[in-house]
């Protein structure tokens, strides 16, 4: 009984001040939002009329633009240029840094390398946005100065709806690619050299060892670089707000601009919560998924 | 010894006793929010040091935040009832007005004489219930297109006297830039473009325009005034004569530099150039109204200092508190005690220049919410893709609607 007491009490006092947090930061602001995405802003109940009218509105999901995505440019809604974020960065940020992580492995001075690449997960977002906006610039961007080179016109890519936003996630490609290499970096580490040793001798090539070894391997890691790398794509805010502010046209918005425009520029917080809540339980539904097999291997192993 | 200490203590209550009074003016420090930053945080500056001057026991501390960072960081402090600032100062007089009516603002009636100023709209704007709580501070006014003397003068080039000139201006400087485009397009959050776009509106559909806008007569799919003069700037951005938008002080640069034929802008870039004697401005010709707009400061509630804010802000009133910014900056004095003998030459221009036009008020900043941001973002669209007239305006129409609607 006493021994049982004292890891109770235990237990209570070095989870309590965490628990208190989580609690004040985190559930309660959860909750309250989503307590808020179910009521007017009279404060009555309206059910899930917020949701609706969060979801089919054209900032949100433009399903008549959608209709036609092969001819006219964006904006098709915030919600779709997220998935268009996940379709296009999530395979090149984690093909590239895998690529870079391999490539650059047992190299002389790959930390040099890789530091550098690693930069752009360093600098705020906020400063990043700025850069990929003067970076695109008409006159002055370095983008623009290449593209003469090669006799390419120059011109404003952030000013168009057909190129802003696949500027933006083209440029956010160097942002991220750094955390995938980083993280592969340390996955080729924990892979044995005996299993490339045998290989060797069994007569496999280096694609059959990148192949067969490498990549099954190397699947964990995988799905954590995959899972981090959605998590960033849905809840990109700073990036967008900095360098495009959704625009022009709302080519460029997504989820979070939207719901920080909602909440703050159009004083709507019933729309604003339940995208938020809409958002939340993507997130949420992504990383249980997502992380299911990693912690079903952690359980299994104990 | 004894008595020695007494007359000791006796001197010291003597001191004490003479300067009572001074130590009594105990220091004050104010912390003052403004937008200005660079060159037009230069020219405000000695504002304060003239300020500080005359009233030594308190210090201004100016702090720099956009009207846009304000605007979203006030609300919550006001809800909390405290105050990051003791005076602020703000360009939407529509905020102003919004967090006067719940009761937030300083009631600054007894230091401001509404005669005093022009134009009168810009306290009314200001005023609830007969209860004035912010004074315009000198006035920035959107009166047209800036080009350089010197580059007119190089190409023999004349200011247009009617609209067909005006077009045919800009085919001339088309021809002498090359592949450079006639207009420079500014950029930021989006107020650039619509400050040329209510100069067209203004053109095409007048004062009468404007107040039916603002008293929400108007369908921006239909308006007749309103498709005028969307018409006529959607011609002139399909045969190129608009730049790209770009960061409006990258395009002053280029623009100054003779990459660009003009550039409108705001009497702001008075300050930011390196020769203002050889600016040059043009209106659309005949037009009978500009945009004017200032800077509103205002006394949050909840400063803990009072009389000392009311002190700045009747600092900032008076033609004292303006004639230096105003100088310094190209900005046109709102208090008409002014004496003209006390104005810059160029700020004196201007006030000529204005009179016999409209003081309008800037629509975007006038009408705020969603229309504000809908009506800068359609317009990057519009820039680039004019083709697109139609669905710019529907979106526009749609934000100008629930805009209305939220305000009740």
């Amino acid at each position: 009984m006493g021994i049982k007491w004292l890891v109770i009490k235990n237990l209570i006092f070095f989870l309590l001040p965490a628990l208190i947090l989580i609690t004040v930061f985190l559930i309660y602001p959860v909750i309250h939002v989503i307590y808020l995405s179910f009521i007017d802003r009279k404060g009555n109940f309206v059910g899930f009329e917020n949701y609706i009218r969060t979801i089919f509105r054209s900032d949100v999901l433009d399903l008549i633009r959608l209709g036609r995505f092969f001819t006219k440019p964006p904006p098709y809604g915030a919600f779709i240029h997220n998935l268009l974020w996940i379709l296009i960065h999530l395979p090149l940020t984690v093909f590239l840094g895998l690529l870079l992580a391999v490539i650059l492995r047992n190299v002389r001075g790959a930390s040099i390398v890789k530091a550098t690449i690693f930069l752009g997960m360093i600098v705020p977002m906020v400063v990043s946005g700025i850069v990929i906006h003067f970076t695109f610039e008409e006159e002055t961007g370095v983008v623009n100065v290449l593209l003469r080179l090669i006799g390419i016109t120059p011109k404003s890519w952030l000013a168009y709806p057909e190129t802003a936003l696949y500027t933006l996630i083209l440029g956010s490609v160097w942002l991220w690619t750094g955390f995938s290499m980083i993280v592969y970096s340390a996955g080729l580490e924990s892979i044995p050299r005996e299993l490339y040793e045998a290989a060797e001798i069994d007569g496999a090539t280096v694609l059959h060892k990148f192949l067969f070894i490498t990549i099954p391997l190397l699947k964990p890691v995988t799905i954590t670089v995959v899972t981090m790398t959605v998590l960033w794509e849905l809840k990109m805010f700073d990036y967008v707000f900095t360098s495009t502010r959704g625009g022009p046209g709302g080519a460029t918005n997504v989820m979070a601009l939207q719901i920080y425009h909602d909440y703050f520029v159009f004083g709507e917080p019933d729309l604003a919560s339940a995208l938020a809540s809409i958002l939340t339980l993507i997130t949420l539904g992504i990383a249980l998924v997502a992380l299911r097999p990693v912690l079903r291997v952690r359980t299994a192993r104990r | 010894m004894i008595r020695r200490m007494l007359v000791l203590l006796m001197i010291v209550a003597i001191v004490l006793g003479i300067t009572s009074p001074l130590l009594g003016q105990e220091q004050v420090t104010l912390i003052l929010i403004g937008p200005w930053s660079g060159k037009e945080m230069e020219a405000f500056l000695p504002v304060i040091e003239e300020f500080e001057k005359m009233h030594p026991n308190i210090n201004v501390e100016y702090r720099i935040m956009r009207t846009e960072d304000v605007a979203k960081v006030l609300p919550a402090q006001f809800e909390a009832g405290i105050t990051f600032a003791d005076v602020i100062f703000m360009a939407w007089p529509w905020f102003v007005a919004e967090k006067a009516k719940e009761g937030h603002l300083l009631d600054i009636t007894d230091i401001i004489s509404p005669e005093d100023f022009w134009p009168r709209e810009f306290i009314d704007v200001v005023t609830i219930d007969g209860k004035i709580y912010a004074s315009p501070y000198a006035a920035w006014v959107k009166p047209g297109f800036w080009y350089r003397k010197s580059l007119f003068e190089k190409y023999g080039l004349k200011v247009p006297t009617n609209y067909e000139e005006f077009k045919e201006l800009l085919t001339k400087l088309k021809e002498i830039l090359g592949s450079k485009k006639a207009i420079a397009s500014g950029d930021t959050v989006g107020w650039p473009l619509s400050d040329v776009t209510e100069h067209f509106l203004i053109y095409f559909g007048g004062k009468e325009l404007w107040k039916d806008i603002r008293a929400g007569k108007v369908d921006w799919t239909k308006d007749e005034r309103i498709r005028k003069a969307f018409t006529e700037l959607t011609e002139l951005l399909k045969a190129g004569y608009f730049s790209d938008p770009a960061d409006w002080t990258i395009r002053l640069t280029e623009w100054w530099e003779g990459e660009y034929g003009v550039y409108f802008m705001g009497n702001w870039i008075i300050g930011m150039v390196e020769d203002p004697g050889d600016l040059g401005l043009f209106p659309l010709p005949g037009i009978k109204g500009v945009v004017i707009g200032s800077d509103w400061v205002f006394i949050p509630k909840y400063t803990k200092h009072p009389e000392e804010a009311k002190l700045l802000v009747k600092f900032l009133a008076s033609p004292k508190g303006q004639v230096i910014y105003c100088n310094n900056s190209g900005k046109i004095p709102t208090n008409i005690r002014l004496k003209p003998e006390e104005m810059a030459s160029f700020v004196k221009e201007q006030v000529e220049a204005l009179k016999g036009l409209a003081a309008l008020g800037d629509l975007d900043d006038t009408l705020g919410g969603k229309f504000q941001l809908t009506f800068w973002d359609q317009l990057k669209r519009l820039w680039v893709h004019p083709e697109e007239l139609e669905d710019v305006l529907a979106k526009i129409q749609e934000a100008y609607v629930e805009t209305l609607a939220a305000k009740g």
